[in-house]
């Protein structure tokens, strides 16, 4: 399983960052293709708001009972080598401050909420399967996988669910770096593309972290 | 384990049926064909064309890759095309992950049987070029259909 495309979109529907981890879907598609593509993605966003079933609209109860906490997957995308015995304090020490601003060895230990409450959360194709993660703020990031999960304790999981909960725990990671590395840039101006190389740098490596 | 409604579209963008359940509990109840749930078809329709567009994009080479399912965050949205441009769309609740045999049966031994090869059913649900385009109204009224749909969907809407 791999990683093929990562984008990041700002909230007003505009691509601010796209990165493909293969050559030949690059080829393909230039970047106005790709402007386009993310402002599809925005829009359906909006639709998929005005599409809940009546069922899910009558019985209020129901829809209540839907749990948005993202469980906790232990180091997506973080290096190899790290789990079970050999993540002693020694090697916690050497990886300190390896994650910018964030502190220990993962940048975060404990569920979350997920905000993207009606928007689409993932889309399954034949050949490739895409995550949505939309901050509070209305930043989505979006991966683009070959088919498979995310997982590295588990790469060949079928369970939709877990794989949504994979991605978002990926996804939030790829946030806290785009707050680390793109938020504290003096140069960066607010929902403009982003061109930093630190960032690139990092997602790079999170990403060859995966595979 | 629910299922909300099903639609079908035919090759002109129109919806030749619609079926939406609004108690979970009552296979009975809800709506089939109903003017209501135009607009909703329209959105829908809309929105899995632009992701088909968006995946026909992506894929790597030109071999067909279509949308299997949708995941929003409280329902699941499962399409099934076939080649002669109709789509099975499948609104259920997101934890059910694939419905594609489901589809696939509807298609094959109930679309297939009582209106494919129902000979006093229109071969094609847009009469003239006016119909076509989105803009057309006729729906699929098969007495035998939707008893063999409801029958066939029944069980599943509150599992």
């Amino acid at each position: 399983m791999t990683v093929r495309m990562l984008l990041v979109i700002n909230k007003s529907g505009g691509l601010i960052y796209h990165r493909s981890f293969e050559a030949d879907v690059d080829e393909g598609l230039n970047s106005n293709d790709y402007l386009i593509l993310a402002s599809i993605l925005h829009g359906s966003f909006a639709i998929a708001t005005q599409l809940t079933p009546k069922a899910l609209q009558l019985s209020q109860s129901s829809s209540r009972n839907i749990d948005y906490t993202v469980p906790y997957i232990p180091y997506v995308g973080m290096p190899r080598g790290r789990t079970g015995n050999e993540r002693t304090k020694s090697t916690a020490s050497t990886s300190q401050g390896k994650l910018g601003s964030f502190k220990g060895d993962d940048f975060f230990k404990e569920p979350f909420q997920s905000w993207n409450r009606s928007g689409v959360r993932q889309l399954c194709t034949d050949e490739f399967t895409m995550y949505i993660y939309q901050t509070m703020t209305g930043l989505k990031f979006v991966v683009v996988t070959s088919q498979g999960t995310l997982s590295p304790a588990n790469p060949s999981s079928s369970n939709n669910i877990f794989n949504i909960h994979v991605a978002d725990n990926f996804l939030r990671k790829i946030y806290c770096l785009y707050s680390d590395y793109v938020m504290k840039d003096p140069f960066y101006s607010l929902e403009m593309p982003i061109k930093s190389t630190l960032f690139d740098k990092q997602v790079k490596q999170m990403v060859d972290n995966l595979v | 384990m629910a299922i909300y409604s099903f639609w079908i579209f035919d090759k002109h963008c129109n919806c030749i049926f619609d079926r939406e359940w609004t108690l979970i509990s009552n296979s009975a109840s809800g709506t089939m064909n109903s003017k209501q749930t135009e607009e909703t078809a329209k959105l829908l329709y809309g929105m899995i064309y632009s992701l088909r567009s968006v995946t026909k994009k992506l894929s790597r080479d030109d071999s067909t890759n279509e949308v299997r399912s949708i995941s929003i965050g409280k329902y699941r949205i499962h399409t099934y095309c076939t080649a002669s441009g109709l789509w099975f769309v499948l609104l259920s609740d997101y934890k059910q992950s694939s419905y594609a045999h489901v589809l696939r049966y509807i298609h094959s031994h109930i679309y297939v049987k009582y209106v494919t090869h129902n000979i006093l059913s229109p071969y094609d649900f847009a009469e003239n070029e006016n119909e076509t385009r989105g803009r057309g109204f006729r729906k699929i009224s098969n007495r035998n259909f939707i008893s063999a749909l409801e029958s066939f969907l029944g069980p599943m809407i509150a599992q």
